[in-house]
C-alpha cells in the first residue's frame, strides 16, 4: 500500500530528526541545574510560578489562584499573542512529550533492574502509533522467550511496556519496582518474572496472561504524554487476563509521577490492591460490585 | 450492484456503495487501520469519480447502516423532508457540489435542500470537495441557534471557556474561568470536562459556573460535560444547567457504548424543558470526532468520514445550541498528522453545517500525533474564515486534564482582530461594560484574571 | 463502598452558654475510576440542634459538672442519639471556661456521653478557627476570594480569625465578651480582670456592688470596641491591646487587608437591634452589641451575614474539627483509635537529617520528647519529601526504624503523620523491617504541629482513610 508506505517515509524522517537530540536529553532528563550558580530554565517550577502580568490588580489573589490549579493562568500576554517566555516554555513543553513518545527507553533501567526486553508486532514507532492492533500482540520470538524465562503459574505477574511514553518508565519504575515488590513480600503469594515490553500497548497483558497462566497481572505502561508531564505513568491490572475481554474489566491506576502520585506511593498502593484482585478474584468493574 | 471508473485507461470496480464511499475519503490513517482506504491514489481519485456519479436517491436507499438495525440511520431517514428530497433525489454527486458551490446559491437555498439530504449523501458531497470548496461552501452557511444568547450570527466567532482541572478543584477551577474571562472568551459557553463523574461533583460545579455566571451577570451559557446520565440527575436533583452534552457516534452501537440512545436525549430535552435553567429553546450540546466509531468497533465496515456525517444527521433531531467536532483528539491512529487532521476539521466544519447545525469546532492535537500548536493555528484561522460558530480556549493552549492542546485563551481576539470578527453580541456589551473589550478590541484591562474579581455583584 | 456518613456530636461549652448539636457528615471518594482513592467530607448538616442555655455555674468561675452532664444527657435524648451512636466530634471549652480544673471535671462527667471517639479540644486560636468556619465566613472567603475577618464576640472572649481565599491568615484571641461585666438589680454584680483593666484605661474604677449607670457601660464597650477596632487595622494601638489579649493566644499578625467582616457568638445578635432594654440579659452584652453597630467596623467594612452566630463555635466543632488523613495510608486496624497523642514536629533541617540516616540524632530527640511531655507514645510528625526515591525513603525508614528501638519501650507502636503523599510507601517499609515487633500506624495529608495533640480514629471507607482530629491543647 502506497500510502501507508508514504506515511512510514515521513515518519521515519521525523524521527531521524527527532533521535540523536532526543538521546542527548535522555542523559540529563530535564533536570533542574541547581549546581550553586544561578542557571536560568524556563521549564523549572520557579519559573513556571512566576506571574507574568505585569501590574496585576490583584496580585495576592493571583498568586493564590496560581496554587490552586496547574493550567497555565496569569501568563500575560504580547498583544493578542502568548510573550516569549511562554511561548518557548510551551513549546520546551510540547518536545519534552515528542520526545516521550518518539525515544526509545533507557536501557540501563532495564538493567538496573534486571528487565529482559520482548517486542510487539510493531516493527516501528511509526507502526506501533498508527496500528494499535499490532501493538497488543507480542512478536513469535517475544513469545518463545517469555516462555523460557519466565516462572509459569504465577500469582501476580508484573511486567513493563513503554506505551506512548518511554521517559514514564525511566522516571518511575526505579523506585515504583522495590517499593511494589517490598509490600508484595510479606504477603505470601507467588511472584512471575518480571520483563519489559518494547512498543506495547496495554491490551498485550492478555497474551502475557495467557502464556504464562498468571492469576492476576499487572502492566506498568507509559501514558500519552501532556504538556504538564511527560513522565505519567499508568498500572492495569486484570484477573485471569484472556484476550477480547472487556476492557471494563481492567482496574486501572494512572497519574503515578513525581507531581502526581508518587512513585514510591504508587508502589505500596499497589502491592495492596493486586493483592485484594487475588483474594477478590476479580477486577476492573466486578472488583467495583464486590467492594 | 458494482460502481466502476477508468483512468488512464485502467478500470477500477468497486463492489458496494459503502466502499466507492470509504476509497473515496482523502487519505485517514483510520480508514487504513480500518482496512477500507484506497489502496493508492489513483483509486482515490477513481472512487470520487465513481462517487460523484451516483445519484442522491442511490445514497438514500444505501445507507451504510441499515434501517431495521440502527436507530441513528432510522432517525436521519424519518428526519427528511420527502418534498425536498422528491426535488433533488436525481441529481448526482456532482451536481449536488456544483450547486453548493454555484454564486446563485444563497444560504437559504442550502438551508432548504439541507432538509432533504440525508448522512451518506452530505459524506458523499464532501469527499468530493477540496479544502478551498469546503472552506466557501462553509462560508456561505451561518447556523444559529438560541440559548441564553444566540450563537452563529455573521461577523461573530465565539469561545468556548473550557476551565479543566485535574481534580475538579473548584477554586483551580474558577481561577481558569476567571483567566478566560479577562482574554473575551467565554461567550459560547462556560463549560468544564469533568474529572468526577459523579452527581454530586458535577452539581458542585454547576452551582460556581452558575455562581460566577449570576455574579458578573455574563450573558452566556454553562455545562459540565458529564456522562449525559449523571448530567439528567444532577438537574433532577437541582442542579443549575444551561445544557446538556453528550459526546455522539454515527451508530446506535457506537452510542450504546458511549452509554446512551436517543431516548436517553429526549430525555434530557424534556428535563431541560421543565427543568433547565436557561432561556432556550436550544439546550442540547454534542460533540463528536472521526474514527470513535472505529474505536468502539461499531463502523460497520465504514469509513471514518461516513460514521461522522451520521453523527450530524442524528445530532440536528435535537436541535442542539452547540456542536463541535474535537478534531484532533483521537490519535494517530486515526487521524495521523496535522494535514490529516486539518482535512477532517474542514470536512466536519462543512458537513455540521450542511446538516443545519450551529457548528464550533476543538481545534486540537495530542502529543503522540504528527502536529504541533502551528497547525492548530492554521486550522482555527481557516475555520474562522469558513464562518465557524465557535472555538475552544483554555489557558494557553494546554489542557491540563484532558492532556492534549487547543486554543489558547489568547487565539479568539487573536483570529477575530485579524478576520475583523467579534464575540457574541450580548457578550460582547458585558466585555465592554467590565472593561475589558473597546471597540472589538481587548484593553490593557484584558488578561488578567484578577480585574474582575472586585467588580461582581 | 463509595460513600460514607458518619454521626459527630459538637459541645460547646463557654463562659455565659452551652450548646449541644449534632450533625451529619458524608465522606465520598471523590476520585475518578482511573485514580487511587481520593477520600474527603462533601456534605456536612445539622441533624439536631439543641438549645442555647446558659452555662451552670458553682461559683463564678467554676462549671457546675453535674448539670452540665444532665444538661447534655437530656439532649442526647431529645435527638435520638445514643452515646454508641456517635462516630466523631469535639467538645469545645470556651473562654474563662477553659481553666484546667473545670476541663479535668468535664471530661470525667461527660466521658460517658462522648461516644467512642469524642474529644475534648479547647485553645483560643483553634476556637477561632472552628468559628470561623461555623459562621460560615471562611466558606464565602474560599467561594469569594477574598479575605475576610470573623470576630466571635461570646461572653468571655472574642475570638478572631482571619481567611484569605478559605486559608487561615491569622487567629487571635481577646478577653473582650458580653459578660465581662453582669448585673443583678441595678448593681453590678461581676467584673472580670479585664473588664476591670478597660473601665481604669478610660479613668474609671469599677467593682462589684457599684449601681450599673449605662453612660459608664457604654464608655467602657466603646472602649472594647475600640480594641477590637485595633485588630482590624483601623484604630491605632493602644497597649491596652496586648493587655487583654488571651493567655495562650498567638501574637496577631495580620498579613492582608481584611475585605469584609463576618460577626459571629452571641453579641454578633445583638448588634443590629436596640430598641429593647439593654440589661435584658443581665450582662453587657447588648451594650457592646451596640458599641460595635456604631463603631468603624461596621462603616470601613463590607459587614457579611452570618450564616450562624450564637451557635458558630458549636457547629463548627461538630462539623469541621474532625478531618480525615490520606487515603494511601498504612495501619493495623488492632490500637485504633487513639487520642491524646503528643506530636513531636520535625523541622525541616531536623526532617533533612533523618533522610540522610542521623538516627542517634532522632533517638536523642525522642527520647527528650517523652521525657518532657512524661509519656511513652506520641506521633512522630513530618513533612515529608512530596517524591523521594526508594533508596531515599528507605534510608529514612532505616533510620526511623533505628531511632525507635533504641529510645522507645519495646513494643510500643509507632504513629507517624507526614504532609506528603507518601504515608503507605513509608509505613510498608516501617513493617517490614519492624515486622511483628511493633504495630506501625502512618497517615498522610494532615497538617500538624509540634505541641499540637492528635486523635485518630477508627478506620472508615474500607479502611482507607481514619478520621483525625488535631488539638492545640489536649486535656486529661
Amino acid at each position: 500500500m502506497i500510502d501507508s508506505r508514504l506515511i512510514e517515509q515521513i515518519a521515519n524522517a521525523v524521527l531521524a530528526e527527532l533521535s540523536p537530540r532526543a538521546e542527548v536529553l535522555s542523559a540529563a532528563p530535564y533536570a533542574n541545574a541547581s549546581s550553586g550558580q544561578a542557571v536560568r530554565d524556563i521549564t523549572s517550577e520557579e519559573s513556571r510560578a512566576e506571574i507574568l502580568i505585569e501590574a496585576p490588580c490583584d496580585p495576592d489573589a493571583l498568586v493564590r489562584m496560581k496554587k490552586r490549579t496547574n493550567a497555565r493562568i496569569g501568563v500575560g500576554r504580547a498583544g493578542c499573542r502568548y510573550n516569549t517566555q511562554t511561548l518557548i516554555t510551551l513549546r520546551a513543553d510540547h518536545a519534552a512529550a515528542r520526545d516521550a513518545v518518539m525515544t526509545d527507553i533507557n536501557q540501563k533501567v532495564l538493567d538496573d533492574l534486571k528487565l529482559f526486553t520482548v517486542e510487539s508486532r510493531c516493527g516501528s514507532k511509526n507502526e506501533f502509533l498508527t496500528r494499535p492492533d499490532l501493538g497488543r500482540l507480542l512478536s513469535d520470538q517475544s513469545e518463545i522467550m517469555i516462555r523460557e524465562k519466565c516462572a509459569p503459574n504465577p500469582d501476580i505477574q508484573i511486567f513493563a511496556a513503554d506505551g506512548l511514553s518511554s521517559t514514564a518508565i525511566t522516571a518511575n519504575l526505579p523506585d515504583l519496582m522495590p517499593s511494589l515488590l517490598i509490600g508484595l513480600k510479606n504477603k505470601n503469594v507467588s511472584i512471575g518474572t518480571p520483563f519489559f515490553v518494547r512498543n506495547g500497548r496495554v491490551g498485550i497483558m492478555e497474551p502475557v496472561a495467557e502464556i504464562l497462566g498468571a492469576k492476576v497481572t499487572c502492566v506498568l505502561i507509559g501514558e500519552r504524554p501532556g504538556l504538564a508531564t511527560a513522565e505519567s505513568m499508568s498500572s492495569y491490572i486484570a484477573y485471569d487476563a484472556k484476550t477480547g475481554m472487556d476492557e471494563s474489566k481492567r482496574t486501572v491506576v494512572s497519574n503515578i509521577h513525581r507531581r502526581g502520585i508518587p512513585a514510591v506511593e504508587a508502589g505500596a498502593y499497589l502491592a495492596d490492591l493486586l493483592c485484594k484482585i487475588l483474594r477478590a478474584k476479580a477486577s476492573g468493574v466486578d472488583l467495583r460490585k464486590e467492594g | 450492484m458494482s460502481y466502476k471508473s477508468t483512468l488512464f485507461g485502467r478500470t477500477y470496480t468497486f463492489s458496494s456503495i459503502k466502499e466507492v464511499l470509504a476509497k473515496a475519503n482523502e487519505l485517514k490513517s483510520g480508514d487504513i487501520l480500518a482496512g477500507v482506504a484506497a489502496g493508492s491514489d489513483l483509486e482515490r481519485i477513481a472512487a470520487k469519480d465513481a462517487l460523484s456519479q451516483m445519484t442522491l436517491d442511490t445514497l438514500r436507499q444505501n445507507p451504510v447502516v441499515p434501517y431495521e438495525e440502527d436507530e441513528v440511520t432510522r432517525i436521519n431517514q424519518d428526519s427528511i423532508n420527502e418534498v425536498v428530497y422528491d426535488s433533488i433525489k436525481s441529481w448526482t454527486v456532482a451536481e449536488l457540489r456544483e450547486w453548493i458551490l454555484d454564486c446563485d446559491t444563497a444560504e437559504r437555498d442550502m438551508q432548504r435542500v439541507s432538509r432533504g439530504l440525508t448522512a451518506e449523501m452530505i459524506a458523499a458531497v464532501t469527499k468530493l470537495m477540496s479544502n478551498l470548496d469546503l472552506i466557501c461552501a462553509s462560508a456561505k452557511m451561518r447556523v444559529r441557534a438560541r440559548c441564553n444568547t444566540t450563537i452563529g450570527m455573521r461577523g461573530t466567532l465565539a469561545a468556548r471557556l473550557q476551565p479543566n482541572h485535574t481534580t475538579d478543584n473548584i477554586e483551580g477551577i474558577t481561577a481558569s474561568v476567571m483567566e478566560g474571562l479577562s482574554y473575551g472568551c467565554g461567550d459560547a459557553l462556560i463549560g468544564l470536562n469533568p474529572v468526577n463523574d459523579t452527581v454530586s461533583s458535577v452539581s458542585e460545579v454547576l452551582k460556581r459556573l452558575n455562581d460566577i455566571k449570576n455574579r458578573y451577570e455574563i450573558p452566556t451559557q454553562i455545562c459540565v460535560l458529564g456522562h449525559i446520565t449523571t448530567q439528567i440527575e444532577a438537574v433532577s436533583k437541582g442542579a443549575p444547567a444551561d445544557l446538556i452534552f453528550q459526546s455522539v457516534a454515527g451508530s446506535e452501537k457506537g452510542n450504546r457504548a458511549f452509554g446512551f440512545n436517543g431516548e436517553t436525549v429526549r430525555e434530557a430535552l424534556e428535563l431541560l424543558r421543565r427543568h433547565g435553567n436557561s432561556a432556550g429553546p436550544d439546550v442540547m450540546y454534542f460533540e463528536t470526532g472521526q474514527g470513535s466509531e472505529l474505536s468502539s468497533e461499531s463502523h460497520y465496515g465504514a469509513d471514518q468520514l461516513t460514521m461522522e456525517a451520521r453523527c450530524y444527521g442524528f445530532a440536528r433531531e435535537f436541535a442542539p445550541f452547540m456542536v463541535n467536532t474535537v478534531v484532533g483528539f483521537i490519535g494517530p491512529e486515526y487521524l495521523y498528522d496535522s494535514r490529516q487532521v486539518m482535512r477532517a476539521g474542514l470536512e466536519d466544519h462543512f458537513m455540521g453545517k450542511l446538516s443545519g447545525l450551529p457548528m464550533g469546532c476543538d481545534c486540537c492535537y495530542t502529543n503522540h500525533m504528527m502536529a504541533d500548536q502551528n497547525d492548530l493555528e492554521n486550522l482555527s484561522v481557516l475555520l474562522a474564515s469558513a464562518g465557524v460558530n465557535y472555538i475552544i480556549s483554555i489557558p494557553a493552549s494546554d489542557d491540563v486534564m484532558l492532556n492534549y492542546q487547543s486554543n489558547a485563551f489568547h487565539d479568539p481576539s487573536a483570529i477575530r482582530e485579524a478576520l475583523n470578527l467579534r464575540p457574541i453580541r450580548e457578550f460582547e456589551i458585558w466585555l465592554e461594560k467590565m472593561g475589558i473589550m473597546e471597540n472589538g478590541r481587548l484593553t490593557r484591562y484584558a488578561g488578567d484574571p484578577t480585574f474582575l474579581l472586585g467588580k461582581g455583584a | 463502598m463509595n460513600s460514607k456518613t458518619i454521626t459527630s456530636v459538637g459541645i460547646d461549652i463557654g463562659t455565659s452558654t452551652l450548646q449541644v448539636v449534632f450533625s451529619h457528615l458524608v465522606l465520598e471518594n471523590t476520585a475518578g475510576y482511573f485514580s487511587i482513592p481520593h477520600i474527603t467530607f462533601v456534605d456536612k448538616k445539622i441533624l439536631y440542634s439543641g438549645q442555647i442555655r446558659f452555662t451552670p455555674l458553682k461559683t463564678q468561675t467554676m462549671l457546675d459538672d453535674d448539670a452540665i452532664r444532665r444538661i447534655v444527657h437530656s439532649e442526647y435524648e431529645r435527638a435520638s442519639l445514643r452515646p454508641e451512636d456517635i462516630d466523631t466530634g469535639a467538645i469545645i471549652i470556651t473562654g474563662e471556661a477553659a481553666r484546667k480544673e473545670n476541663a479535668a471535671l468535664l471530661l470525667n462527667s461527660l466521658s460517658g456521653f462522648a461516644g467512642e471517639f469524642v474529644v475534648s479540644t479547647a485553645g483560643p486560636d483553634l476556637e477561632a478557627v472552628i468559628a470561623g468556619k461555623g459562621s460560615g465566613a471562611q466558606h464565602i472567603s474560599q467561594t469569594k476570594g477574598i479575605c475576610v475577618m470573623n470576630l466571635d464576640i461570646g461572653g468571655g472572649t472574642t475570638n478572631i480569625a482571619v481567611f484569605d481565599s478559605g486559608e487561615t491568615v491569622a487567629r487571635g484571641c481577646l478577653d473582650i465578651g458580653g459578660r465581662l461585666i453582669r448585673i443583678e438589680d441595678g448593681r453590678i454584680a461581676y467584673l472580670s480582670k479585664s473588664a476591670a483593666k478597660i473601665a481604669s484605661s478610660c479613668g474609671l474604677s469599677l467593682k462589684p456592688g457599684d449601681v450599673a449607670d449605662m453612660d459608664i457601660l457604654r464608655l467602657v464597650c466603646r472602649s472594647m470596641t475600640d480594641i477590637l477596632e485595633q485588630m482590624a487595622g483601623v484604630s491605632p494601638v493602644t497597649p491596652l491591646l496586648h493587655e487583654v489579649k488571651t493567655l495562650g493566644s498567638a501574637a496577631f499578625v495580620m498579613p492582608n487587608a481584611v475585605q469584609a467582616i463576618c460577626f459571629s457568638g452571641g453579641v454578633a445578635d445583638c448588634i443590629a437591634r436596640s430598641d429593647e432594654d439593654p440589661l435584658r440579659y443581665g450582662d453587657i452584652g447588648p451594650l457592646l452589641g451596640e458599641a460595635i453597630g456604631q463603631s468603624r467596623l461596621c462603616s470601613s467594612f463590607n459587614i457579611l451575614r452570618a450564616e450562624e452566630t450564637i451557635r458558630a463555635t458549636v457547629v463548627g466543632a461538630g462539623s469541621y474539627a474532625t478531618t480525615v488523613s490520606g487515603s494511601t495510608i498504612s495501619h493495623h486496624d488492632d490500637i485504633l483509635p487513639i487520642k491524646n497523642l503528643p506530636a513531636l514536629k520535625l523541622n525541616q533541617a531536623e526532617q533533612e537529617r533523618c533522610y540522610e540516616g542521623d538516627s542517634a540524632y532522632l533517638a536523642e530527640k525522642i527520647r527528650w520528647f517523652l521525657g518532657q511531655n512524661d509519656t511513652d507514645r506520641m506521633i512522630l510528625a513530618i513533612r515529608g519529601e512530596r517524591s523521594p526515591s526508594y533508596a531515599r525513603l528507605e534510608v529514612f525508614a532505616d533510620c526511623i526504624c533505628e531511632a525507635v528501638s533504641a529510645a522507645m519501650t519495646p513494643g510500643a507502636p509507632i504513629l507517624m503523620s507526614l504532609e506528603s503523599d507518601t504515608a503507605k510507601a513509608l509505613g510498608q517499609l516501617l513493617e517490614f523491617k519492624f515486622g511483628p515487633d511493633r504495630t506501625v500506624v502512618c497517615i498522610d495529608e494532615v497538617h500538624v504541629e509540634d505541641g499540637d495533640y492528635v486523635d485518630l480514629g477508627r478506620p472508615l471507607m474500607d479502611g482507607m482513610v481514619i478520621p483525625v482530629v488535631i488539638k492545640t491543647l489536649a486535656l486529661g
